[in-house]
């Protein structure tokens, strides 16, 4: 930097404390410049990063992009938030360099002159101020500061202007891009371009439609509709007012319409077809589509409500009361039973048919059809085969009659020679309920039998005992069986290797809970280590403790029943039923339905927060089917349209809900949005719903890649 | 009416035949589990349901476990028809962990009458890294390394799909065992058994 320059001036009085004073101003004017300086910079770099942002939308809108990834807010967010950090770093850089010192020693560079007068003067320690001061004051560098600033600031100051410049400029240029989209999506081929009228002759059109007479519908009058839906056969009439000069021209689908014009309107009249169509009016002020969808009239219904089943008879004889119940959705003409009786055997074969129960309805929507069908009538003998059903028709005469039937009941008659034949399969015979026996009862029963002792014969005391003692083994090998399935064998284990089923095993008698215990490992694969469980017994063990002991002195009581001496086997089963009941209260064994209830303090266990999860890896979208694409690339078309020309937009709509047919709700959803544009108001919500329902799981980008987690 | 649940809550089986309530502290265990590790809104305790009831509709996730051969009856098997059809998970575990057991065996033939044929889940399906990672698919038991039951360590969990998603999980690896101790034990374990629960849960609650 030059030094500016600076003139001498003649020698003058000058105050001791001036030369400081100035030295003050001139520090405080440069921590102005710099601030200054850090706005305008911060204003250049936020406005041109905003800019940046707004080109790269317009690129992308021309490069054909649908939808910017970043909003307005947010990229002045960061376009602020950039200004900020500007600031920020030029404040934090020159602010602390500007003491008086480093000031002083900057005007002594600048004005050299002084030499380093003002330096000393302005060090506190020198004490040489008020020496100093008068050849400070011949030497003036007042306009050092000025110079400087315009400097400083010149080119910041440029550079601002010229970014908010260019940002402001810059939504025309975005707006252009839109307007040339949005031309772009109505010259598409397969979407209908008639523009629509805001007056004359299409401006207000009404539909009349006149259902069949046989429905006994009403007439009914549409005001500017967009669909007219109406049964199949329906006269549909379409009007509006005649314009004064040219013509109203009216198609159906390749087919002209003849157009009349009477009493300042013109009219066209169809019938509505069986197939969902478009009417394209046209006229000198544009054209206008209105869609025909027919409405099917439905045949009846006919249940059967008695007889139930097919059945077979014994007898050729009898009167069966038969019943069913029609239902038309506008009305019943006439209902019958029909009948067939098939004869005959082997390839000889001979069919009659009839009819019975005919009944006219005269277009009420349900009926009962009632009818006896008599078998002596029929004159049906055994082996034949009669099969019954009820039709019902409507009163279509436009397309019908519709004619609905129910099911068809079959009814067959025995041959004598069945009689003889018949067989049926054995089944297993019901379980005992084996609950009924429990230890509870063996004790009251062996408790009762101690207090009759005294009163009966020997004999009767032994048979009584026995009897006991085979239901207590019997008891026995069930809790034997519950061990077993608790070791892993099956359930006849206990049978195999346990005493007092009556087979001879040896050395029968008390387990051995060592001998379970080996028994134990043995089913489980086990080898020759013992786990520890609770203090030195085995799982098993542990688990089945208080059954062994049931089991123990069950063995004990039915010994001593065996030698009829009830007296001494009522110890053990009292026993056996405290080790029973043990068991249930054990730590593995709890009463159905009430299970123990935990409450998780689920507060103190987040307290751990997350460990170890890891995000799993996301499949993308699949492609939409390209039939979809396109639906959704014509509804996105449509919508842009909509912004533009309401009518055009919503005539394309009615296209889309022709193809649509299939999808009711997609149908209605498009019919609401053609609605709300041909009287005016948004559809953006409707738009909405017809686009997520065009592409139910969305749209696959194909520029993202698979999400692959963090 | 069948409302809608807002909380996951933890829901056992309680079906008529067998024993479903052979691993009661397996809810309580879970409810911890998801609670330590994800930041889904869990129920403190778990609730019963009766397989055969409309209440079952409520629960997305359902675990069903025992030892003793299973029967449904006909109302279980319509409305376990009808849970699966309206995208509930049952997750079934072999409490014998045995093949040639009598839970598997009928659980299975129950199974597969009511909601379809079980195939072998490969075990790199997403399940296994739903949130935690299991590399080598279903983590094993103790109860497997240490023998019990059929002696095996089953490669494979088994699972009815429909559509690519997952409606029945059945698992041989006796995780009933594995899971049935009281929360506060697992401060005692240097690796935490019941986070395979997590991606089960996690994988049944977001596919």
């Amino acid at each position: 930097m030059s030094a500016p320059a600076v003139g001498h001036v003649a020698a003058q009085p000058v105050r001791s404390d001036a030369p400081l004073a100035q030295l003050e101003r001139t520090r405080r004017a440069l921590v102005g410049v710099t601030v200054v300086r850090g706005l305008l910079l911060g204003i250049a770099a936020g406005a041109g990063t905003w800019t940046l942002l707004r080109v790269a939308r317009v690129l992308w809108l021309r490069m054909g992009g649908s939808e910017w990834p970043a909003s307005d807010g947010a990229a002045i967010g960061v376009a602020v938030i950039l200004a900020l950090v500007v600031l920020a770093v030029v404040l934090a850089r020159i602010l602390p360099r500007l003491t008086t010192a480093r000031v002083a020693l900057w005007v002594e560079e600048q004005v050299p002159g002084l030499d380093y007068a003002l330096v000393t003067a302005a060090d506190p320690r020198a004490g040489a101020a008020e020496r100093l001061a008068p050849r400070l004051g011949r030497v003036p560098w007042q306009e050092l500061v000025r110079t400087a600033s315009r400097r400083r600031l010149l080119g910041p100051a440029v550079a601002a202007i010229a970014a908010l410049g260019v940002a402001f400029l810059l939504p025309a240029s975005e707006r252009a891009v839109h307007a040339a989209r949005a031309s772009d999506a109505t010259t598409s081929p397969s979407i209908a371009q008639p523009t629509r009228p805001t007056s004359g002759p299409l401006a207000e059109i009404r539909a009349v439609v006149v259902p069949p007479a046989y429905s006994g519908l009403p007439r009914q009058t549409l005001d500017d509709p967009t669909t007219v839906a109406a049964l199949v056969g329906s006269t549909v009439s379409l009007s509006g007012r005649a314009p004064d000069s040219g013509a109203v021209r009216a198609a159906f689908g390749d087919r002209s319409l003849d157009v009349l014009r009477a009493d300042a309107r013109w009219t066209t009249t169809l019938r509505m077809p069986a197939a969902a169509g478009l009417v394209r009016l046209s006229a000198p002020g544009g054209e206008r589509l209105i869609l025909l969808e027919p409405r099917p009239d439905s045949a009846p219904v006919v249940t059967l409500a008695t007889s139930v089943v097919d059945t077979v008879l014994r007898e050729p004889s009898g009167i069966i009361a038969l019943e069913a119940e029609a239902r038309d959705d506008l009305g019943l003409a006439s209902s019958r039973w029909e009948w067939i009786v098939t004869s005959g055997d082997g390839e000889l074969f001979q069919a009659r048919t009839g009819t019975l129960g005919e009944a006219l309805h005269g277009g009420r929507r349900a009926a009962t059809l009632s009818a006896r069908l008599d078998l002596t009538a029929l004159a049906v003998k055994a082996g034949d085969v009669v099969h019954v059903r009820a039709t019902a028709t409507d009163r279509n005469d436009v397309t019908g009659p519709g004619v609905g039937a129910s099911e068809t009941r079959t009814i067959r008659i025995a041959r004598p020679g069945e009689y003889d034949s018949l067989t049926f399969e054995g089944i297993a015979p019901p379980p005992t309920d084996s609950a009924l026996l429990s230890q509870r009862m063996l004790l009251l029963r062996a408790e009762r039998l101690v207090a009759r002792m005294a009163r009966i014969e020997r004999q009767e005391l032994v048979d009584s005992s026995r009897s006991l003692a085979a239901d207590q083994a019997t008891l026995r090998r069930r809790v034997g069986r519950l061990v077993y399935q608790k070791l892993g064998e099956d359930e006849d284990a206990e049978h195999a290797h346990f005493p007092g089923d009556g087979h001879d095993h040896g050395a029968e008698g008390r387990i051995d809970p060592d001998d379970i215990l080996a028994r134990a490992d043995a089913a489980t694969g086990g080898g020759p280590v013992v786990l520890d469980f609770e203090g030195d017994e085995t799982p098993v063990v542990a688990i089945n403790r208080p059954l062994l002991e049931a089991y123990n002195h069950m063995w004990d009581a039915g010994r001593a029943l065996e030698i009829a001496d009830p007296r001494s086997a009522i110890p053990s089963m009292r026993r056996a039923l405290e080790a029973i009941q043990r068991a249930r209260e054990a730590e593995r064994y709890y009463l159905r339905g009430q299970p123990p209830r935990v409450v998780v303090d689920v507060a103190a266990a987040r307290l751990t927060g997350k460990a170890e999860g890891r995000g799993s890896a996301r499949t993308p979208l699949d492609p939409a089917d390209p039939a979809a694409r396109e639906r959704a690339r014509r509804l996105d078309a449509a919508a842009v349209l909509a912004r533009r020309d309401p009518g055009a937009a919503a005539d394309s709509l009615i296209v889309l809900r022709l193809e649509a047919a299939a999808d009711p709700e997609l149908a209605a959803t498009l019919d609401a949005a053609a609605r709300q544009l041909r009287e005016g108001a948004p559809a953006d919500d409707e738009l909405a719903r017809a686009r997520r329902l065009v592409l139910p799981g969305g749209l696959r980008r194909g520029a993202l890649d698979a999400w692959r987690g963090w | 009416m069948v409302s809608v649940q807002s909380t996951f809550v933890f829901a056992t089986a309680q079906y008529q035949s067998g024993d479903w309530d052979s691993a009661p502290l397996v809810p309580a265990n879970i409810i911890d589990t998801i609670a330590q590790y994800t930041s889904i809104p869990v129920a403190p305790t778990g609730v019963i349901v009766p397989l055969g009831s409309e209440r079952l509709l409520e629960f997305p996730f359902v675990f069903l476990t025992g030892h003793l051969p299973v029967r449904f009856t006909d109302e279980e098997r319509r409305m376990l028809r009808r849970f699966v059809e309206r995208g509930g998970f049952l997750f079934v575990d072999d409490h014998n962990h045995d093949i040639d057991g009598a839970f598997h065996k009928t659980a299975v033939e129950e199974i597969e009458r009511t909601v379809g044929p079980l195939r072998p889940l490969p075990n790199d399906h997403a399940l296994y890294r739903a949130f935690f990672v299991f590399e080598d698919g279903p983590p094993t038991t103790s109860h497997e390394l240490n023998g019990w039951g059929d002696n095996l360590v089953h490669e494979h969990l088994l699972a009815v799909t429909s559509g690519g998603r997952i409606s029945v999980l059945y698992s041989n690896k006796d995780y009933s065992s594995e899971w049935n101790f009281h929360p506060r034990t697992k401060r005692m374990l240097s690796v935490d058994p019941t986070r395979f629960a997590v991606n089960v849960i996690v994988h049944a609650l977001t596919r």
